[in-house]
């Protein structure tokens, strides 16, 4: 059994699954079952002035029968009384005290709201709190939310505020809506954060629909845009929290979010820098429960690498994500049909022949069978055809021995220099 | 014609200067590709002409003169 202990900034949890701060975290019930279901902290629903909510709030995006590809939100911070949280949290943070509770926090950006809602709940005993910089709708127009986290000043001065008052580490939480992450990351680092969360959601609208052609999800026939999460914002997550984690003057430790719904999912947030993770739409979807499996499949996955402790994890792939420009021009890989696994359904030849580089033949042998060749000189491995595959094993991308590497910038640096031949 | 049989021209040509003892001293590109030109040494008086220019159009082959161009870089310093 690994050691799934994490101290995320000084913020401890007895493994590194947390519930990002939304719907599962609005109340102490919530949270006090997400614990016994075997959680090690949850950032409770956002706490700040008083809103209102609409009906309806969420919408899925469904993807070939997979249900919750993606998940929309419009719904706000929380609409429940400040004091009924505080006491909440008070009760969850007495009963699970080994576990982290982390207050998610929103207020308009100015230094004495952020003082008074920092200290307000810091006396009830969080472990931390998460400035949330992401929320991109309804508050947004309100100057918080993404609105503020787009801003890099804003995000320094905000997350300085919050620490001028706060005695627990502060977490800052970005939006993914902006060209670069890093910016506001290194902002958040430059106000003096203790770590960093991300990514909140991403701009969207889920749909219109055909009969009524309402926006999906719509409110007394009217719509505006949401958050977009789960599974299908993963990429998008995971790219933005590797940016951040090797990003020389960002070295503060990264809570990772967007689109974990498993052990591998979080394995692989883990292994570009994320401490711990953070889930919401996983949970939204299929329940507490999927925490168990989470923490088995991670155990499981460090005892096969003989690894003793998450130390030994995170962080592991972050020197292997680069800039393009320092990729290897001359690493060739070629695709390879293997002809007994290969059911002849021909989507390769068809994906190759119109959309990519016209290698793949269509042959008939001696015998009068059809198979599929690849002329692997014309084959530039882009993985096409592997991707389109619909049988596993059938395509092969085997790596072609092309001699020392040369990167572009070696290319480039080296066209450049002039040249003496005398 | 396949992007192969259109390299293994311009990587002839290439050759066929680096055999006649040429080596790129100058690269230009632009939208048209890559303008090479080839010089050999001064020191080889039987040989008139000491210059040639070369279009290369294909990636690949901009990726084999690359090459060439760096392992030469590296023997001389």
């Amino acid at each position: 059994m690994a050691d799934l202990r994490v101290n995320f900034a000084g913020i401890q949890s007895p493994n590194p699954f947390w519930l990002a701060s939304a719907p599962p975290t609005n109340s102490g019930y919530q949270v006090q079952r997400a614990f016994e279901a075997g959680w090690g902290g949850a950032v409770w629903k956002t706490l700040g002035e008083p809103i209102l909510n609409v009906s309806s709030r969420f919408a899925g995006t469904h993807f070939n029968g997979q249900r919750v590809a993606g998940f929309n939100n419009i719904e706000l911070i929380t609409d429940r009384p400040l004091e009924e949280n505080l006491k909440e949290i008070y009760e969850t943070k007495k009963r699970f005290s080994n576990h982290a509770v982390i207050a998610s926090l929103m207020v308009e950006p100015k230094q004495e709201k952020w003082h008074e809602i920092v200290k307000r709940v810091q006396d009830v005993g969080v472990d931390g709190f998460e400035l949330n910089f992401g929320c991109p709708h309804g508050m947004a127009e309100r100057g918080m939310g993404s609105a503020s986290g787009q801003v890099p000043e804003l995000v320094e001065k905000q997350t300085y505020w919050a620490k001028e008052a706060a005695k627990v580490p502060v977490i800052v939480k970005l939006t993914p809506n902006i060209t670069d992450i890093t910016a506001t990351a290194y902002a958040a680092v430059q106000g003096g954060a203790d770590a960093i969360s991300m990514i909140n959601t991403i701009n969207s609208l889920a749909g219109v629909d055909l009969d009524s052609w309402n926006t999906i999800p719509h409110v007394a026939g009217k719509g505006a845009h949401g958050g977009y999460c789960g599974p299908a914002v993963k990429p998008i997550a995971l790219n933005m929290v590797a940016e951040c984690a090797r990003h020389p003057e960002i070295n503060v430790p990264i809570s990772g979010i967007g689109g974990i719904s498993t052990w591998k999912d979080a394995v692989e947030f883990m292994l570009m820098g994320a401490g711990s993770v953070q889930v919401c739409t996983a949970a939204m979807h299929h329940g507490f429960s999927i925490v168990e499996d989470m923490i088995d499949g991670l155990n499981n996955y460090l005892d096969s690498k003989g690894i003793a402790a998450l130390d030994g994890l995170i962080g592991q792939s972050v020197e292997k994500y680069s800039d393009w420009g320092n990729l290897d021009l001359n690493y060739k890989i070629v695709a390879r049909i293997n002809n007994d696994v290969c059911i002849n359904c021909n989507k390769c030849h068809i994906a190759c022949e119109d959309t990519s580089h016209q290698c793949i033949d269509m042959l008939t042998s001696e015998n009068g069978n059809a198979y599929l060749e690849v002329r692997e000189e014309d084959c530039v491995g882009c993985n096409l055809c592997s991707i389109v595959c619909p049988v596993d094993g059938a395509i092969d991308m085997v790596e072609i021995p092309n001699g020392e590497p040369m990167t572009w910038n070696e290319r480039q640096a080296a066209i450049k220099l002039p040249i003496c031949n005398s | 014609m396949s992007s192969y049989k259109e390299f293994l021209k311009e990587k002839e040509k290439i050759d066929e200067l680096y055999e006649n003892g040429y080596t790129i001293t100058h690269v230009r590109e632009d939208l048209s590709g890559a303008f090479l030109t080839f010089e050999r040494s001064k020191l080889d008086l039987k040989n008139k002409e000491q210059r040639k220019e070369l279009q290369i159009l294909t990636a690949d082959a901009r990726k084999y003169f690359s090459n060439l161009l760096i392992a030469n870089q590296k023997k001389l310093v």
